[in-house]
């Protein structure tokens, strides 16, 4: 628990320094903030299931992204077959997932939890592979998209129009860090998890039964991360190969978080949104915003590597 | 009765060379595939025998790619000389990038690989006066002006070469080293062993090899892209071939090179598209069920008797 | 004339204090027992001075250099050489290569020059069949090979690390005797020991830390007697 509020002061520095530079951004250029903030939360969303199963279950799951696909794309063809909305359909996706899940975690992932990081590595990123060609094998590799009026919604402030739907992302993430600590840290189900994260042989001797927990935290950040792919659906067009970029971008924010840190991955979510929007609000240089988050991560890490250095 | 072994070696090199002899431009072609994916996958074993997984092979493939078409395009060098250049590029990058991203390990060393191959991508996306930019770059011309059997000889050279390096770290010092920084770095580190200094060598000299077929691709070609000379391709194929045929040995890679390279092309003209699916599906059979690959399970059986 | 001095060395970890300003001294060819009840910092104590850890302040001293910011490998190729409590062998490796990792690194030696090391000292302590493979060595083969490894980087000083742990009596003279041998062969030797007996009969000099401090200092017969020392074993009423 010392650990825990060590965390804590940490995710309060962070967020004053966010909230000093925001302050500045809305001022400067409040596009970015907008933006900035709405790719936050769509990073955030994302990455903190992936936090999740690597804060408990410590495996990095390199087919992380490629589920959200996954997901999209289920999310798509429900939509085109019953003409439900995709938002609705998050709701079907998320159980479809979930099972899914618990498939692939019962198929594969329980063999190498044992094994060293390096099979676990490799093994996810082959599933990363067989999805990516799987769904492009069942939709091709056109990009499809789903077509919703809300959308578009958008708003104004003075002469400065901005898309408002995106801000769902937003609310989703938080949504999502607050249901999931609340899971974590009030139902005996999640403490269970918890217990097994910091310490599986110590859990497993208090009679916590440990393959089931890592089953369930696999299948729930599955099953998020899919009914995030139907919402993504709703703003964006998606391909097969979509999904590999947000695999890297959620691992970026949990290694800048720091393992077990899932609050951390919010607020960093939002230092890298910004920056990127910040870099995106130059005209010319929208490409180079990709790898600003890249370079970013690249250093943190290093700096850290610095940092817990013992010879 | 080690003898046999050379003898064997002998033949196969010979039937090797001979190759363009006794087949056609097509099959020359299709063996200049398999020998460039398997100079690749054996880069990438070197490196992982100090125990350092590298997702980013596509990423100093596309830096030697591009390094030998933009020195070839604005210089008067020979076709051959740029492929070199490809190679030091990324020897140099890789060496100076190393010496941060080299302290990093396991999970972290090898998302920062995968993110590095991005982070090139984009920025020979967006420097178009350097690299021509999203649409890439054409060479005026393709080295041996096409010529099958030509570029046949001059990727089993590089892919023979290769071979020879790996034995160089398998049979000195190098392998001791990288196999104690692999096991047990603080071992390693209480015997002597240079940890760094081993582990950027390795670093670099595989990522030059990684250049230089990346810039014989492009020449046989004649064309980079971003999307087309970073493509992950470049990282998937020779990893399932390293992991099939058996990691950490010279053989390895390339058994699973031989034998993923001639399945792939058969796939290939059975099955149109997916035989993509097929190298993800191998990476996570070969994963769950013979870790060692083909060579290193049979070296297992063969101990056991 | 001392061969290793600490000078004021202390290394924390997080709230921890591990090593809290020891004063240490290894003379010359000397065999030198280190004492003292779990977690004092003997095993601590180790790694900072042979460079597996940086210590937050004070200084390592070895034959009259500081060589307190000098990276692990270095220290080994100067000539301190270690074993490690915890064995764990570099699995790919059989039993002979593991010991000529240290010749060939530690030592510099050639390949083949560190092959013919290798296989001496295997003969020195009695190991046999040194190609075999390490998963099929008995305890007390493996802990002949820690030694030999450490030997292999022709080391000045040799600390050993609770070697003598779960090894029966006849075992147990085996390595006393083993490490008599390296002794007069020039190299000086200390050893960090739970076993009292080895201690008494191997070492000539004891030190005993206690919470990362030194509390005693002298020949086994002295310290044993002293009231701290047996009560940082046995507790005390406070």
């Amino acid at each position: 628990m010392q650990l825990l509020s060590k965390l804590k002061q940490r995710n309060y520095q962070i967020a004053i320094a966010c909230i000093i530079v925001a302050v500045i951004l809305a001022i400067w250029k409040p596009s970015v903030l907008i933006y900035g903030s709405q790719r936050a939360g769509l990073y955030a969303s994302i990455a903190i299931p992936m936090a999740l199963i690597l804060g408990v279950v410590g495996i990095i799951n390199l087919a992380h992204g490629q589920f959200m696909m996954l997901g999209a794309y289920l999310a798509y063809w429900i939509s085109v077959s019953t003409g439900a909305d995709p938002l609705v359909a998050m709701v079907p996706v998320f159980l479809a997932m979930f099972v899914v899940g618990m498939l692939t975690y019962r198929g594969c992932i329980k063999y190498v939890l044992k094994a060293p990081e390096l099979n676990q590595l490799l093994l996810t990123f082959g599933l990363a592979m067989i999805l990516e060609q799987l769904a492009n094998l069942l939709w091709t590799s056109q990009p499809v998209k789903a077509h919703v009026g809300y959308a578009s919604a958008s708003a104004s402030i003075g002469s400065f129009t901005f898309g408002t739907f995106d801000f769902v992302n937003v609310a989703m993430a938080i949504a999502i860090l607050i249901a999931l600590l609340l899971f974590l840290k009030r139902t005996r189900t999640g403490q269970a998890a918890l217990a097994v994260g910091q310490n599986p042989r110590g859990a497993k001797l208090v009679g916590i039964n440990i393959d089931r927990t890592y089953l369930l935290i696999f299948s729930i950040s599955i099953a998020i991360v899919g009914a995030l792919g139907a919402l993504f659906l709703t703003r964006h067009s998606i391909f097969p190969l979509v999904g590999g970029t947000y695999t890297l971008k959620s691992f970026c924010l949990v290694a800048m978080a720091g393992i077990g840190n899932l609050t951390g991955v919010l607020w960093c979510s939002l230092g890298l949104g910004l920056a990127e929007a910040f870099i995106m609000s130059f005209k010319g240089y929208g490409g180079w915003a990709d790898m600003v988050f890249f370079a970013l991560i690249i250093i943190v890490i290093i700096v850290r590597s610095y940092q817990r250095r013992v010879i | 009765m080690k003898n046999w072994r050379y003898i064997v070696y002998a033949v196969v090199i010979v039937l090797a060379i001979s190759l363009p002899f006794y087949t056609g431009a097509y099959h020359q072609h299709v063996a200049t595939t398999i020998l460039m994916f398997l100079t690749l996958a054996l880069s990438w074993d070197m490196l992982i025998r100090a125990g350092q997984l590298s997702f980013g092979i596509a990423g100093f493939f596309g830096v030697g790619g591009y390094a030998a078409a933009i020195t070839y395009l604005n210089w008067d060098i020979s076709p051959f000389l740029s492929i070199a250049l490809g190679g030091l590029a990324a020897f140099v990058i890789a060496l100076v990038l190393g010496f941060a991203v080299l302290r990093l390990r396991g999970m972290y060393f090898a998302i920062t690989t995968l993110a590095l191959a991005e982070i090139f991508r984009v920025i020979v996306r967006n420097w178009s006066s350097l690299t021509g930019g999203p649409e890439g770059m054409v060479l005026p011309s393709t080295i041996f002006g096409g010529d099958s059997a030509q570029i046949y000889w001059l990727l089993l050279a590089i892919a023979i070469a290769t071979i020879i390096v790996s034995e160089v770290f398998q049979r000195t010092r190098i392998h001791f080293a990288l196999t104690s920084i692999r096991n047990n770095e603080t071992v390693a580190k209480a015997s002597g062993v240079d940890i760094f200094k081993y582990l950027v060598l390795a670093f670099a000299i595989t990522s030059a090899i990684q250049g230089i077929v990346g810039g014989a691709y492009a020449q046989i070609y004649g064309f980079v892209s971003p999307e087309g000379s970073f493509h992950l391709d470049f990282t998937l194929l020779p990893l399932a071939m390293a992991l099939l045929g058996g990691m950490y040995s010279t053989p390895g890679p390339v058994v699973g090179g031989l034998v993923l390279g001639i399945v792939a092309e058969y796939l290939k003209l059975q099955i149109p598209y997916g035989h993509l699916l097929v190298y993800g599906v191998i990476i996570v059979v070969v994963i769950l069920f013979m870790p060692k690959g083909i060579v290193g399970t049979i070296r297992e059986r063969l101990q056991r008797r | 004339m001392s061969t290793l001095e600490t000078e004021s060395l202390t290394k924390r970890f997080g709230g921890l204090t591990a090593l809290n300003k020891v004063n240490f001294e290894l003379r010359e060819n000397e065999i030198l027992g280190i004492i003292g009840p779990n977690g004092a910092g003997k095993t601590t104590l180790i790694n900072v001075i042979s460079g597996i850890y940086l210590p937050n302040s004070g200084k390592v001293i070895f034959d009259g250099k500081d060589i307190t910011a000098l990276p692990a490998h270095i220290r080994c190729r100067l000539g301190i050489g270690r074993t490690f409590q915890l064995i764990r062998p570099l699995e790919n490796l059989n039993l002979l290569q593991n010991i000529m990792v240290g010749s060939l690194f530690g030592q510099g030696a050639g390949l083949r020059e560190a092959r013919k090391k290798a296989e001496e000292i295997c003969e020195f302590l009695g190991l046999l069949q040194s190609e075999r493979d390490i998963t099929k060595l008995t305890v007390l083969e493996i802990k002949k090979m820690e030694i030999a490894h450490a030997l292999a980087t022709k080391p000045k000083i040799l600390f050993l690390d609770e070697i003598m742990a779960g090894l029966n009596i006849d075992e147990t003279k085996e390595i006393i005797e083993a490490v008599r041998r390296v002794r007069t062969q020039g190299v000086t030797i200390c050893v960090v020991e739970h076993v009292m007996s080895v201690i008494k009969e191997l070492t000539e000099r004891v030190i005993v830390l206690d919470g990362g401090e030194i509390i005693a200092q002298g020949p086994y017969e002295e310290v044993s007697n002293n009231p701290r020392v047996i009560s940082a074993y046995l507790g005390e009423e406070r």
